[in-house]
């Protein structure tokens, strides 16, 4: 059900943004770090499913607060010529590695087990 | 908070972020053509200022240089007449040549291209009001006939070497560019040389009749005339020894 909802929503989201008009160039360095930023708190949102502390809506809050706080301070370091983005986009990739760490070495122990209950179950076979 | 409100919100949140990655990636797209046109641009730009700075630099080079030369020759001089004599004649040679800047009366031409557009009763050819090469040319020619001494078109020294060029719609004068206002400064006898462009039948008339703005011709008394900028060399002519 969840699944059969993400890919609907990517679908249909791809065919809107295949359809709606292109962002004028100046705008599109404040869209490019909301979607860094809104990425950040998906690997976020499925690293906290791994470690069983998932909460809906601290992850909604995240998604729409980080994109548009990210908006924010992009601007705000246009007004003061000091370039802020760089350092949001060095937290939040910061920040998505140490997620896809943990997301990677949860698999990784998954499918180690896995393979080792089937030595195991071959064993007892024999 | 049951299951299908939470496949709702993400299936949102889904369709938002690809929806902006989407036209991020468009946006990126099209905007990379100019992007980079831009960055050819200034690329160019900076070579062209590159090479300008290198070339005032060589100019630079070149008066100390002069100078240098000049300040060696007069202490080469000093206690010689002979060689001091040699020197008058370096220096009379190099004002024939066009080499030094030269002062005294003479005329002032200005030329300008015509408007068109100005006559609706005839048939025009917008191209007659525009100053040529060959305009210049001519001038040039009725100048020299009246005994012009010295000869400069647009701060360009006109000396023996000098071309009049035409390089679609500009002109080349000893190579470089000018155009339209045009200024031409001649020393020498005032008389004659105003009364050749003047006269009735001139060239100048002939130009004024086609539609060049003829602006204004002047008698001065006290014309400033530039060296000649450039250097003057020679590869294959030699001397020919009498027997």
């Amino acid at each position: 059900m969840i699944f059969i909802a993400i890919i609907v929503g990517c679908l249909i989201g791809a065919l809107i943004g295949l359809n709606s008009p292109i962002v004028p160039y100046t705008y599109s360095g404040y869209l490019a770090i909301a979607i860094i930023a809104a990425l950040d708190s998906v690997f976020g949102g499925i690293s906290s499913i791994l470690n069983k502390t998932f909460d809906l809506k601290v992850f909604i809050s995240g998604f729409f607060g980080n994109a548009i706080l990210s908006i924010l301070l992009t601007y705000l370091g246009q007004k003061l010529n000091v370039d802020i983005y760089l350092a949001a986009i060095v937290v939040f990739v910061g920040r998505m590695f140490n997620n896809l760490a943990i997301i990677r070495r949860y698999y990784l122990a998954k499918f180690i087990k896995y393979r080792d209950e089937k030595k195991n179950a071959k064993e007892k076979q024999n | 908070m049951n299951k299908k409100e939470i496949a709702i919100t993400l299936g949102i949140m889904c369709l938002v972020l690809t929806c902006a990655i989407v036209i991020q990636i468009k946006t990126m797209n099209t905007a990379n053509s100019t992007a980079s046109q831009t960055l050819r641009d200034n690329g160019l730009r900076d070579n062209v200022l590159k090479w300008k700075e290198k070339t005032d630099n060589l100019s630079q080079e070149l008066k100390t240089a002069e100078a240098e030369l000049e300040r060696v020759r007069i202490e080469a001089t000093q206690n010689d007449t002979t060689a001091s004599a040699k020197e008058e004649e370096l220096k009379h040679n190099n004002t024939l040549l066009g080499l030094t800047n030269v002062t005294g009366a003479g005329i002032v031409i200005e030329l300008q291209d015509g408007k068109s557009g100005s006559s609706i009763l005839t048939v025009e050819d917008s191209s007659d009001k525009l100053v040529h090469n060959d305009d210049l040319m001519s001038i040039l020619n009725e100048l020299r006939n009246a005994g012009a001494e010295a000869i400069e078109i647009n701060g360009q020294r006109i000396i023996n070497t000098s071309s009049i060029t035409c390089e679609g719609n500009i002109i080349k004068i000893n190579g470089e560019r000018i155009g339209s206002p045009f200024t031409i400064k001649a020393i020498g006898s005032q008389a004659l040389l105003y009364g050749q462009i003047i006269r009735s039948g001139s060239y100048l008339e002939l130009m004024s009749d086609r539609g060049v703005n003829v602006k204004s011709v002047q008698q001065q008394d006290d014309i400033v005339i530039n060296k000649y900028s450039g250097t003057i060399n020679y590869k294959y002519m030699k001397t020919v020894d009498k027997k």
